[in-house]
């Protein structure tokens, strides 16, 4: 009897389209016979309303068969329960209309009728494709939002549950036992689920890691039923693993830092592993996103031949590196040319280069830079001022130049410069927040680094006298 | 009687002609007869003479010149650091406290069935670690005392502390490190990028190799060979004592646009060759031609560090004139300041068999830790404030480790605590270049024998390098003796776990 009632219940993806296509079909029906031209149409509504509650009626039997033995959020279940029955009823009372010639109900009926289908495809899909699906990757924000890890600047400090365990289990076993699917009975995605097991019991025995299914089940061969995660879905990796097994044997806290277990030292390099010092993260993009034509072939060999070294970012991009290392002067000639291919180029090296006017505005036309450096050269506060209009400008280097502060702070257009190399010229490191009140993401390196002096550095070790 | 003595002359002559043409030269001949000329065409239209590559980077004009490499890569030059001789990961990076209780204890026979040494024999003690250990930076990376300096740059550091080899001996081991095989004959790694990168300066070369130590490593200068590649793109030794490059000076009576005259007089002969038999070798020589003609104008300025500001020689320990790793580091960030795309330093003497004092662990280990630990850290700190430490890797590593036992060479206890040649687990490192900044990934058992998790080999470690120079390691090939070779040859896995 069970096994039927499960394949009664196995029909109800395919039998659902049945109500949903007839009675919208029906509304269909209803709103064109309105139109003198489709009159003769009305005369199918009775059937239609009775076929599609009739149909709407065996999809609730079917969709009760599958939610008996389905692992879905109950909630969810409930309001789509409730919804379809609500539309079986109401198409049902449509056809009781139409038959005792109430047809003034009638277009209340299909009204709501049109929402309610609506609401309960919608809660449908909900559960099964998960929440969000609707909207999910389909706008920009979205895909921001999705996998955002938290970070980790100093494991130790980290709350072993919630930075460290919640993110595997979200990552690798959501899918499945959470809001959105309960599969054996079984939730994940918070402390008391967790604690509340699933269908075949406690899934967390703290402090004993093999007996908790949460973590015995992922050592199970992958073939064998009981294997988690399922074959074929994202595995638990070697590390992963490593650290469930040090949180449940460590007595499965939830809100301990964890330096406050002493990890023992054969956890530190997976802890390690797992720290993510790189502070905020600021995505620092090559090469700006618009795409680009080619290049002049003709402009860049005529560089080639002048001693610049220049020579596409990649393969597969239009955008350009040009180094001029081995030419310190760089002449009209060059000059010219780098004119016409100035939306091209992207970075730029000038290291000692003997600058004067007409070259820096050269520079400042090429809009596309994203990295420029100017180290070592005579470069002016004055000529800087001039890059101001370099709106991709990310990264820039102008270590041991002449620069003063105030020559920096003129640059206060380049709203996408994050990094700054600003040693061995006039900005100290005292002035770094006045930079920040420009370029409040950048990260300034001023330089003037030492390494200590040690006795130990030149000494040598001999072998111990003996006594 | 003149005219058979002519025609036995002639004769005579052809056969000395046929002798020296060469068996290429035969053929090529044959095919562009005209009797042949059908089949010539057919053949010549595969340019089954020429070098045809499918990255298609060597041409015959500039054979060095920059090329993009597959994708946006982070780093743009390597610098190579590598310890000939096998450093013990036990005295720097591994810390196992276990292995102190058990110092001096018989090692398991468990340890020992079905393995092979290369010293050791019978049964050894094990040996605890020999160093003071600390947790360091905010990342608590584990650093002995044997480098004070580089713990306070260990937040730049991405460990790798479970690497493998197969190779038991340096010379096999070396060249597997660098060349992708423990044979000889394929190219070095330098050899690979500069093909696949070109150089960033056209007066230098694009693979400059330094040597420290007092030796050069076991494997020998085939470790920053060309292999089948051009050998326009093997490695650049330049001399660690006295002037890095010899007769830079034109001799006397021959100025400047002689010299160059000369040169281009030669190379055109070399061209008309080239044109003849489509050897790569030929381009190679012009190109090296060329490029010692540039070198003697470039390299007096970048290979002198006598220059340096005292505040780089405070910081580096260098001392101008003498031979040391220190001089080669600070000319290794000057190479590449000026645009070198490849520096490998190879360092001599770590390797700690306990045989004398200058290779106990416990002396001479610590030795040559303080002759590399400061011109190291220095190295990371100044090419981050130049800001080229983002876009230069910095690789540190041997081609093996060494047995958590204490050596015991034919079965006898040595005069000092040493270990033997270990290929189990091993620790490198790298950093800069897109590398993360104070990781660490995998991770050996508790006395250091093994390694349990985050394994990976030298393959790896090149998949990775070239990663983050912009290739797809098993894109960049080169077409020889009828099959496409890559560096990595049929293994590899770009090492994710520590690129940033």
């Amino acid at each position: 009897m069970e096994s039927i009632i499960k394949l009664i219940g196995h029909f109800h993806p395919l039998w659902v389209h049945f109500p949903i296509g007839i009675l919208l079909f029906a509304i269909l029906i209803h709103g064109l016979s309105s139109w003198e031209k489709y009159k003769k149409l009305e005369a199918a509504l009775p059937f239609t309303y009775l076929i599609g509650g009739l149909s709407a009626v065996f999809s609730c039997i079917t969709g009760y068969a599958l939610s008996n033995n389905g692992d879905y959020d109950a909630n969810l279940i409930f309001k789509h329960q409730w919804l379809a029955i609500s539309v079986a009823v109401i198409s049902i009372l449509g056809y009781v209309f139409i038959k005792i010639h109430k047809a003034v109900y009638l277009k209340w009926t299909a009204f709501v009728l049109l929402i309610l289908i609506f609401l309960t495809g919608h809660y449908g899909g909900t559960l099964t494709h998960g929440e969000g699906y609707l909207t999910k990757g389909v706008f920009v924000e979205d895909k921001q939002v999705i996998k955002n890890k938290p970070l980790i600047p100093n494991v130790q400090e980290a709350v072993l549950f919630n930075d460290i365990i919640q993110p595997i289990l979200e990552e690798k076993c959501y899918g499945c036992h959470s809001s959105i699917k309960k599969k054996g009975k079984l939730r994940l995605d918070a402390q008391e689920w967790i604690l509340k097991g699933g269908e075949d019991g406690l899934v967390l025995h703290a402090g004993d890691p093999l007996k908790s299914p949460l973590y015995k089940n992922i050592l199970l061969d992958p073939v064998d039923e009981k294997h988690m995660p399922p074959k074929g879905k994202p595995q638990v990796t070697e590390q992963e693993r490593r650290l469930l097994e040090w949180w449940i044997s460590s007595g499965a806290s939830f809100n301990k830092k964890v330096k406050e277990l002493s990890p023992p030292s054969n956890m530190q390099s997976v802890l390690l592993a797992v720290q993510n010092n790189n502070g905020p993260k600021i995505q620092i993009q090559a090469i700006p996103s618009a795409e680009i034509g080619p290049a002049d072939q003709k402009v860049i060999n005529g560089l080639k031949k002048m001693g610049v070294t220049i020579v596409n970012v990649a393969l597969n991009s239009n955008y350009i590196s040009a180094n001029f290392i081995t030419v310190p002067h760089a002449n009209d000639t060059i000059s010219d040319l780098i004119k016409k291919i100035n939306d091209n180029v992207v970075w730029i090296k000038m290291p000692g280069m003997i600058f004067n006017d007409p070259l820096v505005n050269v520079l400042a036309d090429c809009k596309s830079l994203t990295k420029l450096s100017i180290e070592n050269t005579n470069i002016s506060d004055k000529q800087l001022a001039i890059l101001n209009d370099l709106h991709e400008l990310q990264y820039l280097n102008i270590v041991n130049t002449k620069i003063s502060l105030n020559g920096l702070m003129q640059l206060n257009n380049l709203k996408k410069l994050n990094q700054l190399y600003v040693g061995q010229t006039n900005i100290k490191e005292t002035d770094l927040a006045r930079i920040k009140t420009v370029f409040p993401n950048a990260t300034v390196n001023f330089g003037n680094y030492n390494v200590e002096k040690l006795i130990t550095d030149t000494q040598i070790l001999k072998v111990p006298q003996k006594k | 009687m003149s005219k058979q003595n002519n025609k036995k002359i002639i004769q005579e002559a052809n056969l000395e002609t046929s002798h020296q043409i060469t068996r290429k030269y035969f053929f090529k001949e044959c095919f562009s007869g005209i009797g042949a000329m059908a089949l010539g065409s057919m053949v010549g239209g595969c340019d089954w003479l020429g070098s045809k590559d499918s990255f298609g980077n060597f041409t015959n004009t500039n054979p060095l010149m920059a090329h993009a490499p597959h994708f946006i890569g982070k780093a743009k030059s390597v610098i190579y650091l590598h310890m000939a001789g096998a450093p013990s990961q036990l005295e720097l990076f591994d810390y196992k406290p276990e292995l102190l209780k058990l110092d001096g204890q018989d090692c398991p026979q468990s340890l020992l069935d079905g393995k092979k040494f290369a010293f050791i024999r019978g049964v050894p003690k094990m040996l605890g670690p020999q160093a003071v250990f600390k947790q360091r930076g905010q990342s608590g990376a584990w650093i002995s005392d044997n480098l004070p300096h580089l713990s306070t740059v260990a937040d730049e550091i991405s460990f790798l502390k479970a690497v493998q080899t197969d190779q038991f001996n340096h010379g096999p081991a070396q060249l597997l490190m660098h060349t992708g095989s423990p044979r000889l004959g394929r190219p070095s790694i330098g050899a690979w990028v500069t093909y696949g990168l070109g150089t960033e300066n056209s007066n230098l070369p694009g693979f400059v190799v330094l040597t420290s130590g007092g030796n050069n490593p076991d494997a020998g200068k085939s470790v920053w060979g060309n292999g089948f590649l051009p050998s326009v793109y093997q490695g650049v030794q330049c001399r660690s004592e006295g002037d890095p490059v010899l007769f830079l000076k034109d001799p006397a009576g021959i100025d400047r646009d002689l010299r160059k005259a000369s040169i281009d007089a030669i190379n055109e002969a070399n061209q008309l060759t080239y044109n003849e038999f489509k050897d790569p070798e030929i381009v190679a020589r012009m190109a090296q031609y060329e490029m010692a003609f540039k070198m003697q104008i470039s390299v007096p300025d970048v290979m002198n560090i006598n220059d340096e500001p005292a505040y780089i020689h405070e910081m580096y320990g260098t001392h101008p004139g003498k031979a040391s790793f220190a001089n080669n580091v600070l000319l290794a960030r000057k190479l590449v300041e000026k645009g070198v795309r490849f520096v490998q330093l190879f360092d001599w003497g770590w390797d700690s068999h306990g045989t004398d004092v200058s290779n106990a662990v416990d002396i001479g280990l610590v030795n040559k830790c303080r002759t590399i630990d400061k011109p190291i850290t220095a190295l990371l700190l100044d090419l981050k404030q130049r800001g080229l430490l983002d876009e230069t890797l910095v690789v540190w590593g041997g081609e093996f480790g060494r047995t958590p036992m204490q050596e015991n060479r034919d079965g006898k206890t040595l005069p000092f605590k040493g270990r033997d040649h270990h290929t189990e687990a091993f620790t490198t490192w790298m950093a800069g270049g897109g590398i993360k900044q104070g990781s660490s990934f995998g991770e050996t058992d508790e006395i250091g024998y093994s390694a349990i998790s985050g394994k990976v080999t030298a393959y790896d470690m090149q998949a990775t390098i070239l990663n983050q120079l912009g290739f797809d390691h098993e894109k960049l090939v080169y077409p020889f003796q009828g099959r496409s070779f890559r560096l990595t040859d049929v293994h590899g896995r770009v090492i994710n776990e520590i690129v940033a």
